[in-house]
């Protein structure tokens, strides 16, 4: 129990930019697209967050550069994507390489520059305390990431503007002839990933390692995206997914720092670990009955309504 | 910033370049000085320090050399080529700053004979290629001995990247110099499988502070795991490769820091006085390639005197920290008492002292 | 007046031919004019990135073999999304192949003869025809999605270079370092032209586009291949299983990108060494697309990518634009290129308003 607690605070830390990144996508795919520039848009969110928190020193200000930077680079795919209907696997890697390099361009100043790290939400004497930490030793983004589980759940299942979403997803042409735009609704999905995806970044040197450094989000990006597909779309499977992942990441260290029977593990078939348990875990999804009924019908395809 | 032993340094050497500047700089061009890396020189660490030392060069010997440089070079192929672009850019001086350079370095050194070529931390010579390296242990000796004062819990930390032979005499002289101290002191290697992924450098630092693990050494490009030993407020850590105090300021120790300079100085002015010759240096804390940064104030005197004595030794001869007896973590004698580990047996070491837990 | 899309009865043959060419000099305008606005040497980074590989004929040679493996696998992934197959994990079956051969490689060290190195290389097609193996069997019996499938086992791929070569491959001569002994002499691939370092890979990357444009034209295959990407539906009415071009379309793809490997590790690079993996497999995506998933056009898009590389080095140490600038510019081609596409399907057509909404 007493090892228990750090390795939950650990955990948490791991997963939280993980279930950020992956609800944005998980909406922008409900609407139709499917967007693999998630590890650009972090990146960006990532620089943006840190050059905000560095000048300001206000993390709040920090997580909303991080948006909207997210959100503006998510503008160029869903312009080529939704205005020009362009292919959305080749758009979303070329936003990735972007991402990749604008934010090595505009973090080279930054690199050797430290900043402060999100103070947790509770006072000290929750946050600080041995065993409630587990509850509350965390800062706004960890809350926040469980707040927009419920939200989009929430949004999905029970809203009209919700509904309209997942019917652009499911048949976009039904609901461009009852009058929806669905070019406008996927626009605003795609652009509310950018923005959670820019926040997921900005986690990184807020929560994790008060710096910046090229590509820190090493690959995360793509977890998230398979996070989605893992989840077959539904938010609090997300939830659950994540922090799998979170603790597969999570125990690989604890293990080689306390021994014990998982440390017989080679290092790089942990490091592997995590993308087989992606594959483990689609495999056995998809041995599931309801499995491929639940990806938006959609997805990944072009809309263009024949005028 | 103060004037400190760099910059002084640095006011030195240029000094020393003038008297060469009024014999040969009018009948002779700029000597173009070619550098590669293998990582960006905004790691703050180990290619950090490389690109330091050829800004020390430039400053140096000012009109004397133009230096150019290329980040983020990949080992094999698209090093050969960066290599042969540098070397007909007219570079007479190219520093390959990495270990897997070595293969290419080889090559195009025997395509371009005129050219002189040195390779950081490799083994393969050639009449125009010359091999330097730095004796980063040193510096991890005297990290080791504060380590063994200073840690209650007797219990160090090593996060590296692979276990290279660099890193594995690291992990060696940080157990070695500890026990001097502390006979229960012990260090855990824990290997990342990766040089650049902060998020999970500072996870594995979480991890094994929350493991017992008081002292935390890491050999990675970054401070992401000093950065956690500050938050989590434990006895401390190391800067690797370069000063990582501004991030860390409570928890960095001391630092060791690579400080190639004077090394390129050296040979730049060899190739300009045409004396150049393929050396081989391994050179450490007497040339000062490897210094060690400020003490942290909260280190008692005594053992700041101690770790000054560890340096000092290691600066006049007197110490050398792989000296028997050396057990293995196994347990077997290594090294028989009051004998020295060659140069030879130390760069192919491959087995851990005894104190050091086996990483699998 | 306004602008309206209409669609063309056939895309537009002259528009898919111009459009990537466009979105090069348009990258080249843009790139220009952004880099100089953020205080670079604009007008040189493009100079330098684009133009001096080209006019410095010292620099074909580079040109050459870095192009070559991003035409293989270019060429192979092409073929596979045409078929509406989207493997993206070449960089996974590109190392896989590539350790294959080194496999090969290493048990023959002590044996020369001239049937080595085609073993080596029948070796790296199948390492990599059988990781791709891998998201085609679960795409055909589970439906599970081959992009994400493809792209984690890039990741476990370059973690097995790591196992392999710290452990039973470790070079016994190698002071300790993680890499491979080096090939001996019948393990090397040889140079096809005298005092320079093109290596037969090149040449064969050329071989493999000429035939597999053949192919893909002249053939049932191609034509299977097109029809399913292009009308999945029709193609099922006309017999072609799915399933079955999921297959060839995987099996093509890998098999080529584990050629690309082999070629690398025995051309190159002649060891295994960590650093073997430095993105051909995710670079040959643009080249594909930059080609329009032709193999001929896939020659001219390697050709250009190898370009930004070979010029992202040369503006680094000529005019110090940071290695970061070489990515803008891939990316910005990428983009410029989708945009371009709709230009292939639609027409712009003017539309003249009345007067009145004017004034």
């Amino acid at each position: 129990m007493e090892m228990l607690i750090p390795i939950i605070v650990t955990l948490v830390g791991a997963a939280t930019p993980i279930l950020i990144a992956a609800l944005g996508e998980l909406v922008a795919e409900k609407s139709g697209v499917l967007n693999l520039g998630v590890e650009g848009m972090m990146l960006v969110g990532a620089i943006a967050g840190f050059v905000a928190q560095f000048y300001t020193g206000n993390p709040y200000l920090a997580l909303l550069c991080g948006a909207f930077a997210g959100a503006a680079v998510s503008l160029i795919f869903a312009f080529l994507t939704l205005s020009l209907s362009a292919n959305q696997t080749a758009t979303g890697l070329a936003l990735t390489i972007f991402g990749t390099g604008l934010s090595a361009l505009a973090g080279a100043p930054y690199s050797a520059k430290p900043i402060a790290l999100m103070a947790p939400l509770f006072p000290d004497m929750l946050a600080r305390d041995p065993f409630w930490r587990v509850l509350f030793g965390y800062s706004f983004p960890v809350y926040f990431s469980f707040f927009m589980v419920a939200a989009i759940w929430w949004f999905l299942k029970r809203t009209r503007t919700g509904l309209i979403l997942r019917a652009v997803g499911e048949n976009d042409h039904s609901a461009h002839s009852i009058g929806y735009s669905v070019v406008g609704v996927r626009y605003a999905a795609v652009v509310f990933g950018g923005a959670m995806a820019g926040i997921a970044g900005a986690c990184f040197p807020l929560l994790l390692t008060p710096q910046w450094a090229e590509s820190m989000t090493a690959g995360r990006g793509w977890i998230a995206v398979a996070l989605v597909v893992f989840a077959s779309w539904r938010p609090l499977r997300l939830l659950a997914g994540a922090y799998l992942f979170g603790l597969v990441m999570t125990m690989e260290l604890y293990a080689k720092a306390g021994g014990g029977v998982l440390a017989i593990i080679p290092s790089e078939l942990w490091a592997a670990l995590p993308y087989l348990a992606t594959i483990a875990v689609l495999v056995l999804i998809s041995l599931r009955r309801d499995a491929s009924t639940n990806a938006p019908a959609c997805l990944g395809k072009p809309f263009m309504p024949a005028n | 910033m103060t004037l400190s032993r760099r910059d002084i340094l640095k006011i030195g050497g240029a000094a020393a370049a003038l008297p060469l500047l009024g014999g040969t700089a009018f009948a002779q061009e700029k000597l173009k000085v070619g550098f590669i890396y293998v990582g960006t020189i905004n790691d703050n660490g180990y290619n950090y320090g490389h690109n330091q030392g050829r800004i020390f060069l430039q400053d140096a010997l000012g009109d004397a050399v133009e230096t150019t440089y290329v980040e983020n070079v990949p080992e094999g192929p698209d090093c050969e080529r960066v290599l042969r672009e540098l070397a007909q850019q007219g570079n007479k001086l190219i520093f390959a700053t990495s270990f897997g350079f070595g293969d290419a370095v080889i090559k195009v050194a025997a395509e371009f004979p005129d050219v002189k070529f040195e390779h950081a931390t490799g083994y393969m010579k050639a009449d125009n290629v010359g091999l330097y390296n730095a004796r980063f242990y040193e510096g991890r000796a005297v990290c080791g001995t504060i380590a063994g004062h200073l840690s209650k819990t007797g219990k160090a930390a090593y996060i590296g990247s692979f276990p290279i032979p660099e890193v594995v005499m690291g992990i060696n002289a940080l157990a070695l110099s500890g026990r001097r101290i502390n006979p229960a002191f012990t260090v855990k290697p824990v290997y990342i499988s990766t040089w650049n992924d902060p998020a999970k450098e500072g996870d594995a630092a979480r991890a094994l502070i929350d493991q017992g693990v008081d002292i935390i050494a890491q050999h990675t490009d970054g401070p992401a795991a000093l950065q956690v030993a500050q938050e989590r407020g434990i006895v401390g850590g190391f800067g690797q490769g370069a000063d990582m105090s501004a991030f860390a300021p409570e928890a960095q120790l001391t630092a060791i820091i690579d400080h190639w300079g004077p090394h390129y100085v050296n040979s730049a002015k060899a190739v300009i006085a045409g004396t150049w010759t393929a050396g081989d240096t391994w050179e450490g804390l007497k040339e000062e390639v490897v210094q060690m940064g400020a003490y942290n104030k909260k280190i008692p005197a005594d053992v700041v005197a101690d770790a000054e004595k560890i340096r000092t030794g290691q600066i006049d001869g007197s110490f050398k920290i792989f000296t028997g007896p050396i057990k293995d973590n196994t347990g077997a004698e290594r090294v028989a008492a009051g004998v020295a580990m060659t140069d030879a047996e130390l760069l192919s070491m491959d087995w851990y002292v005894e104190g050091v837990g086996q990483p699998v | 007046m306004q602008f309206r899309l209409e669609k063309r009865a056939e895309p537009s043959r002259f528009m898919l031919y111009a459009t990537p060419v466009g979105a090069v000099i348009l990258t080249m305008i843009v790139g220009a004019i952004i880099f100089s606005l953020i205080g670079y040497d604009g007008i040189g980074a493009v100079r330098e990135v684009f133009l001096t590989p080209l006019t410095n004929a010292y620099k074909w040679q580079d040109l050459g073999i870095k192009a070559a493996p991003l035409i293989i696998i270019g060429t192979g992934l092409s073929i596979a999304y045409r078929a509406n197959v989207w493997n993206i994990g070449a960089e996974g079956q590109f190392v896989v192949g590539a350790l294959a051969g080194t496999w090969v490689a290493l048990a023959t060290y002590t044996m020369s003869g001239p049937w080595i190195l085609p073993l080596m290389i029948l070796a790296g097609v199948v390492g990599g025809a059988l990781y791709a193996a891998i998201p085609a069997l679960l795409k055909t019996r589970l439906n599970v999605n081959e992009i994400l499938t493809s792209l984690m086992l890039t990741y476990a791929s370059i973690q097995l270079i790591y196992y392999l070569i710290r452990t039973v491959w470790k070079d016994p001569m190698g002071i300790g370092f993680p890499q491979t002994r080096r090939f001996a002499a019948s393990a090397q691939l040889p140079t096809v032209i005298p005092h320079t370092i093109v290596h037969l890979g090149v040449p064969i990357a050329i071989v493999v586009a000429l035939v597999a444009w053949f192919i893909m034209s002249r053939s049932v295959f191609g034509y299977r291949m097109r029809v399913v990407g292009a009308a999945p539906h029709a193609a099922r009415y006309g017999g072609f299983s799915e399933n079955k071009t999921i297959w060839l379309a995987m099996l093509v793809s890998g098999g080529l990108a584990g050629l690309a490997g082999v070629l690398e590790v025995a051309g190159p690079f002649q060891r295994m060494v960590p650093g073997f993996a430095t993105g051909y497999g995710f670079t040959a995506i643009i080249v594909a697309f930059l080609g329009r998933l032709n193999p001929l056009g896939v020659i001219f898009a390697g050709i250009v990518l190898a370009i930004t590389f070979v010029g992202g080095e040369v503006a680094q140490t000529t005019i110090k634009l940071p290695d970061a600038a070489t990515g803008i510019f891939q990316a910005m081609v990428l983009f410029f290129l989708l945009a371009g596409d709709i230009l292939v399907r639609y027409r712009i057509r003017r539309v003249v308003t009345t007067p009145a909404g004017a004034a």
